[in-house]
C-alpha cells in the first residue's frame, strides 16, 4: 500500500503556523516577563534583549512591598478589593440579566422592540458625558466612595451589553425544544429550569466572564468614584506607576501587571471546559 | 422560582455587606479631620510627602492629615468631579495654570488672609504672582521646574566643548553650533523629545520675550509674534536645516529619548529638569552627565508654573488646612519634597537646603541658579488655556515639528483655535 506523504507535510505546515501564531500571540507577555526581570538600567539600553542579562527580582519586591503613594495599600490588597468587585459585579449583572434577557428573547411586540432599541442607544454615550451625573447620584445616594456604588454603577455600565449578549444566546435555543417538553407536561419553571438553563450554561459562564473582565480592568469609574487608599482597586494601582510626561517605573510595572493578570489566566483555565463545551449537548440525548 | 428570589437578596445583601465593612472609621470627637488630595508619584517624593503628614499627626493631636492619592495623569478629572460632586479634599495639590480655571469657577479658597507672613515672605513676590487672580492668591507655591540641556560629558569634552556655567550660560547660538559639531559619523547633537511640545515651546518663548497671549482692549488674544516665531523656526531649522536634532525622537516622549542618550547616539538632550533623577536611577555605571544652566535667548527667561497647594472653596476647616500647609511647606519640607522631584523650591531658603545637602551639587546649583528668571506667564493665569492646549496647540505643534505644516498654517490653527475657544 502507498501511503502519501501529502497529509503528513500539511500536518507539519498546520503545527509550523499554528506555532508562530501562538508565539505572536504570546510575544507581548514574553516580554512583560522579561521586562520584570531587569534592572532600570538594563530597562533603558537602545537595543534591548529579550532575554535579561542580570536577573533581578527587585521589581517584584518594589510590586508587592514597595511604596506606592496609596497609604498602606499593597498589590495584594488591591487585588482583594478588584477581585471582590468584580466577582460581585458579574453575579448581580448574571442574575438581573437573564431573565429580562430570556423575556426580550421569547416575546415578539413593541415592548420588546423598545427595549432592545433602548439597549443599542444606552451603548452610544460615551462615559465622561455621564461620569458627573453618575457622581452625583451617587453622592445622593451616600453611595461614593465605596464599593457598594462602584459594584452598582459596574452592573449599570455592563448591562446592556450583557442583556444582548444573553438574549442572542436564548434566541439560538429552538423554540420546538421548549414545546417538545411541554408537551410532554413540564411547566414552564420546569422547561427553564431543565431545558433552557443546562443549554444556555455556556452563554452565561461567557457573559459573566465578560462582566468579570470589565469590572477587573475598569480604571476610569474607579478613579472618580473611590478616594480612601484601602478601597483601592488594582487599575488603580497599575496606575501609579505612570508619571508626567511619559516616564515610567516600567520594572516595577511590568512586575505588578504579569501579577495582575494571573487571577484572569486562572479562571479562563477553570472555565474553559465551560467555553467550549457544545451549545445543543443536551438536544441530541437519548 | 423562591430559590432564586432568595439568591438574589442574599446576593445584594452581601454587597452592601461587603462594601459597607470598608468605609473607614471618619472621625472622633474634638478632632478636626482634613483630607488632602496630593498626585506626588516619584517614590522618593512620596516617602517625604507621607513623613512630613506622619511627622504633622503624631505633633498635632487635634487635626489629623489624611492624604487621598490622585493618579498624576488624571489629576484635573479627578478634581473637577470632586469639586462638581461637592466631595473635594480640604487641601488640593496641583499645578499653577490648572486651578486658573478651578478659581475663576470659584472652588477654591481665597488664601489670602489665611497665608502666615512668614510663608508669605519665604516665597519671592514674582512665584507668588503666578498664583494671584485678581487679588486672590487661589495656590502656595511649592517648587517649579526648568527645561535644561543634559549633556554627556565625555563626548562634549572629546570634542574639546566646554562646558556653560551659571555665570557664563550658553546662548541658543552657541548651543546650536555645539550641536552642530557634534552631529557627526550617524549621531546627533541633540536628542529632543517633543511628544508633549506645547509646554517646552511656550516656557522657552519667554527666553525672547514671547508671551504668546496679550491683553488687548480688554480681551486675551493669542499673537504669534517675533519672540515666538524665534523660537518655533529655531527649534525646526535645528531639525530640518542643521540636521543637528535627531527626527526620530521629535515624536517621543522625553523618557523616551534617555536610552539614546545613554548610548551616546546623541551628546545633548533638552529635558524637564525633573529628569535629573531618571539620570540618576538609569543612567549607565561611570555614565557622566551634566545638567546646564537655562540657555539664553534675549533672557533665561522661563515660565514659573508650579505645583500649588490649596484649600478648597467647600472645606470647612481652612484655618486648620493653612496650618498644615504652613507646616508642609517650611524650608525643611519644602527642601525635602523638591529633592525627591528633583524640582526647585520655591522658597530661596529651601534651595540653599537642598544644594548643600546633595551629591550632584553642580547640577543642583545650575538647577537652583534658574529661580531669579522664573517669569509670569500670561497663559499660565487664563482659564481657557488648559483646553486651548490640548484641543488646538499640542496637535499644531506637532503637525509643525514633524514638517506637515508650515509656520503660516500653525499660527492660523493656533490663533483660529484660541478666538474659538475663548469665545
Amino acid at each position: 500500500m502507498i501511503v502519501s506523504s501529502r497529509p503528513k507535510r500539511a500536518r507539519t505546515f498546520q503545527y509550523t503556523a499554528l506555532l508562530l501564531y501562538m508565539l505572536f500571540l504570546a510575544f507581548p507577555l514574553l516580554w512583560l516577563l522579561s521586562v520584570s526581570f531587569k534592572g532600570p538600567r538594563e530597562l533603558v539600553e537602545l537595543h534591548p534583549h529579550l532575554i535579561p542579562r542580570e536577573v533581578t527580582l527587585s521589581n517584584y519586591t518594589d510590586a508587592l512591598h514597595g511604596d506606592i503613594g496609596i497609604g498602606d495599600v499593597t498589590l495584594l490588597h488591591a487585588a482583594w478589593n478588584s477581585t471582590k468587585v468584580a466577582i460581585l459585579t458579574s453575579l448581580l449583572t448574571t442574575f438581573v440579566g437573564l431573565p429580562a434577557a430570556y423575556v426580550l428573547a421569547r416575546t415578539r411586540g413593541l415592548l420588546s422592540r423598545l427595549g432592545l432599541g433602548w439597549i443599542l442607544l444606552s451603548q452610544m454615550f460615551p462615559l465622561i458625558l455621564i461620569i458627573i451625573p453618575i457622581f452625583l447620584l451617587l453622592r445622593t445616594l451616600h453611595l461614593t466612595d465605596s464599593h457598594t456604588g462602584l459594584i452598582f454603577v459596574y452592573v449599570v455600565w455592563t448591562l446592556p451589553f450583557i442583556l444582548w449578549m444573553l438574549q442572542s444566546y436564548v434566541r439560538g435555543i429552538p423554540r420546538d425544544l421548549e414545546e417538545a417538553a411541554m408537551v410532554d407536561g413540564a411547566s414552564r419553571i420546569t422547561v427553564l429550569r431543565t431545558v433552557i438553563a443546562p443549554l444556555l450554561a455556556p452563554g452565561i459562564v461567557v457573559t459573566a466572564l465578560f462582566a468579570f473582565i470589565t469590572a477587573w480592568n475598569e480604571f476610569f469609574l474607579a478613579l472618580v468614584l473611590l478616594q480612601t487608599p484601602s478601597l483601592t482597586t488594582l487599575p488603580l494601582l497599575l496606575a501609579r506607576f505612570v508619571g508626567v510626561e511619559g516616564i515610567v517605573r516600567l520594572g516595577p510595572l511590568a512586575a505588578s501587571a504579569l501579577l495582575a493578570t494571573l487571577p484572569s489566566l486562572l479562571l479562563f483555565t477553570i472555565i474553559q471546559r465551560w467555553l467550549t463545551r457544545g451549545l445543543l449537548s443536551g438536544a441530541v440525548k437519548g | 422560582m423562591r430559590k432564586t428570589l432568595g439568591l438574589g437578596a442574599a446576593l445584594v445583601l452581601a454587597v452592601a455587606l461587603l462594601a459597607s465593612t470598608a468605609q473607614a472609621g471618619k472621625s472622633k470627637q474634638n478632632v478636626t479631620n482634613l483630607t488632602f488630595a496630593t498626585y506626588v508619584w516619584q517614590p522618593t517624593t512620596v516617602k517625604a510627602m507621607n513623613a512630613i503628614v506622619d511627622s504633622w499627626n503624631k505633633s498635632h493631636a487635634g487635626i489629623q492629615v489624611h492624604i487621598v492619592p490622585v493618579d498624576v495623569n488624571s489629576v484635573h478629572d479627578k478634581l473637577l468631579t470632586s469639586f462638581v460632586g461637592g466631595a473635594a479634599a480640604d487641601i488640593v495639590h496641583d499645578e499653577a495654570a490648572d486651578i486658573a480655571g478651578f478659581t475663576q469657577q470659584g472652588y477654591l479658597a481665597n488664601l489670602s488672609p489665611l497665608i502666615p507672613k512668614a510663608l508669605k515672605a519665604e516665597i519671592p513676590q514674582s512665584v507668588w504672582n503666578v498664583t494671584n487672580f485678581g487679588h486672590k492668591i487661589a495656590g502656595v507655591p511649592i517648587m517649579l521646574q526648568t527645561y535644561n540641556v543634559f549633556a554627556n560629558m565625555t563626548i562634549l569634552k572629546a570634542a574639546g566643548i566646554k562646558a556653560p556655567t551659571v555665570a557664563r550660560p550658553w546662548t541658543w547660538t552657541q548651543f546650536r553650533s555645539a550641536a552642530k559639531k557634534l552631529s557627526t559619523n550617524g549621531n546627533y547633537g541633540v536628542c529632543w523629545g517633543l511628544k508633549s511640545p506645547t509646554a517646552t515651546i511656550q516656557t522657552l518663548s519667554l527666553n525672547w520675550g514671547g508671551q504668546w497671549n496679550y491683553l488687548e482692549k480688554g480681551k486675551w488674544v493669542l499673537k504669534v509674534g517675533q519672540g515666538e516665531r524665534t523660537t518655533l523656526t529655531t527649534i525646526h531649522d535645528m531639525i530640518y536645516s542643521d540636521k543637528s536634532v535627531d527626527p526620530a525622537g521629535v515624536g517621543l516622549s522625553g523618557s523616551a529619548v534617555l536610552p539614546a542618550f545613554f548610548a551616546g547616539k546623541c551628546a545633548m538632550t533638552i529635558q524637564g529638569n525633573y529628569q535629573a533623577q531618571g539620570m540618576i536611577e538609569q543612567s549607565p555605571k561611570g555614565f557622566n552627565w551634566a545638567m546646564f544652566p537655562p540657555l539664553k535667548g534675549q533672557s533665561q527667561n522661563q515660565a514659573a508654573n508650579p505645583q500649588t497647594l490649596s484649600i478648597s472653596a467647600q472645606s470647612q476647616h481652612k484655618a486648620e488646612a493653612m496650618q498644615f500647609i504652613a507646616y508642609a511647606l517650611n524650608s525643611q519640607n519644602m527642601a525635602k519634597l523638591s529633592a525627591g522631584d528633583w524640582l526647585i523650591p520655591a522658597a530661596p531658603s529651601a534651595a540653599k537646603l537642598v544644594v548643600s545637602s546633595t551629591k550632584h551639587y553642580g547640577s543642583w546649583k545650575n538647577a537652583v541658579a534658574a529661580v531669579p528668571f522664573f517669569k509670569k506667564a500670561n497663559w499660565v493665569t487664563l482659564g481657557p488655556y488648559a483646553r486651548w492646549k490640548a484641543e488646538v496647540a499640542t496637535p499644531a505643534f506637532r503637525q509643525y515639528l514633524a514638517n506637515q505644516i508650515d509656520l503660516g498654517k500653525l499660527t492660523s490653527q493656533l490663533v483660529d483655535g484660541w478666538n474659538s475657544i475663548r469665545g
